[in-house]
């Protein structure tokens, strides 16, 4: 549908995927933190199984936020 | 067009260029400086290799500018010209007030003025300038502010009861790869917009014809003109966006720029163009009032927004203007020189009076 000279359907789609994008993005890397803290809180206490759990955890985030950084850079090309 | 009128219009390209590069040197760095990711020399430093490097990844858009907002058929080297003042001369008054406003906007308005002046109202698209300029100048800062603060309070949710000290140098971490990011998309979006200016001027000289590839100087001396402009980094706009809008931290400072590298690229991708001064000042302003609402200072968002609003009409009146100064020589060849001679005479005398007084001239004032 068009209004004016605006599509309202590629207007909506900039909306759905920047909000998914941004939010995600920002959540992806706050649980790298998340994760990689808890490892370093886990280690010092001596729970290494716990500190390995954990830093896996930020890892996949981090693989996670790369993977959505790289689908960005591409879709900018 | 002479030879020497075709490299004044590429001077002139140019120079707009270095002023779009210092102007939106703080849509990369501002928020890293503020939250120290990053020190100020290092951050424009970055900031100035991403924005030459980003110029070379892509030639798509290149020529757009401007495209289906005036008539191409009636644009002439002299509008071209005058329409380039109008922006450089917004870019430079907004610079000075500190204010970060949109140069693509200016860019626009000052070619639809002069061409109005020229060519009257059947030179410029109505329906063009609602889709082009009108309609994401209110999408960009609204969806920036609802997303950035929707991200933030999902990034405090998520790291709220951890140490301060990790998570503070995570974030810091995380604003490096953001501000890069932010870098590159600024050099990949908006030296193509002077690279396209200095095409459309090639071909209109018949030095080009319209089917010709960019030629290589042109991509380089794009990428250099708006990578020196970075380097310089336009200090009064890095203070305001940094520190003046909201006092940030780290967190805030990643989520707002997480926000508007991710804004600014899914709006590349779908085809819609949207303004990166907008989207991040619109994501700083959200990640501020997602914590607290007079955390924003409204004033200072109050002016930049006014500052929006007046972007196209200011620059589209100096356009005009300068437009009607040019057309008083009477000539193509004569009016951009007239203009030209004019403008560089009265900027070695501000140049000559600040040595003068003994002050160098910087983008910090």
């Amino acid at each position: 549908m068009t209004v004016l000279a605006v599509d309202t359907g590629l207007l909506w789609q900039v909306v759905w995927v920047s909000l998914l994008a941004g939010i995600g993005i920002s959540a992806l890397f706050s649980l790298v933190i998340l994760g990689g803290a808890r490892a370093g809180d886990a280690r010092r206490a001596g729970r290494d199984g716990a500190a390995l759990a954990y830093a896996a955890f930020a890892l996949l985030a981090f693989v996670a936020f790369g993977l959505g950084v790289a689908l960005g850079v591409q879709a900018m090309l | 067009m002479g030879d020497f009128v075709l490299w004044i219009v590429v001077g002139t390209a140019l120079a707009f260029d270095f002023t779009n590069g210092f102007h939106d040197t703080a849509n990369a760095v501002a928020t890293s400086i503020s939250t120290r990711a990053l020190s100020p020399r290092l951050a424009v430093t970055m900031a100035a290799i991403l924005n030459f490097a980003g110029a070379f990844i892509s030639l798509e858009v290149a020529a757009t500018i401007a495209s289906g907002i005036v008539d191409a058929e009636l644009v002439t080297p002299s509008i071209v010209f005058a329409g380039l003042v109008g922006a450089i001369a917004w870019n430079l008054a907004t610079w000075y007030w500190g204010l970060p406003s949109s140069s693509s906007h200016a860019l626009i308005g000052g070619v639809v003025g002069s061409a109005f002046v020229a060519e009257g109202g059947r030179a410029v698209f109505g329906s063009g300038v609602v889709d082009k300029v009108v309609v994401p100048a209110l999408v960009a800062p609204l969806l920036a502010f609802v997303a950035g603060g929707i991200a933030i309070l999902v990034a405090y949710r998520i790291v709220g009861r951890q140490r301060p000290g990790p998570v503070a140098r995570g974030f810091r971490l995380g604003q490096v790869l953001s501000a890069s990011l932010l870098a590159l998309s600024h050099g990949t979006n908006d030296a193509q917009k002077t690279m396209g200016i200095i095409f459309l001027a090639l071909v209109a000289n018949g030095s080009l014809g319209a089917g010709a590839d960019v030629p290589s100087w042109v991509v380089v001396s794009a990428a250099a003109a708006i990578a020196i402009g970075t380097y310089v980094g336009g200090w009064r706009i890095i203070r305001t966006m940094g520190s003046r809008i909201i006092k940030m931290d780290p967190a805030q400072g990643f989520a707002a720029q997480g926000v508007g590298a991710a804004v600014i690229m899914a709006a590349s991708h779908v085809g819609f163009p949207l303004s990166t001064t907008h989207v991040i000042s619109g994501a700083i302003m959200g990640t501020g009032a997602a914590k607290r609402v007079s955390a924003v200072r409204w004033g200072v968002a109050g002016n930049i927004v006014t500052a929006w609003v007046l972007t196209l009409p200011a620059a589209a009146a100096v356009g005009g203007l300068t437009y009607a100064v040019v057309a008083l020589f009477g000539t193509e060849e004569l009016g951009p020189i007239a203009v030209s001679a004019a403008l560089l005479t009265a900027l070695g005398v501000a140049l000559g009076r600040r040595l003068i007084a003994g002050r160098t001239l910087t983008a910090e004032g």
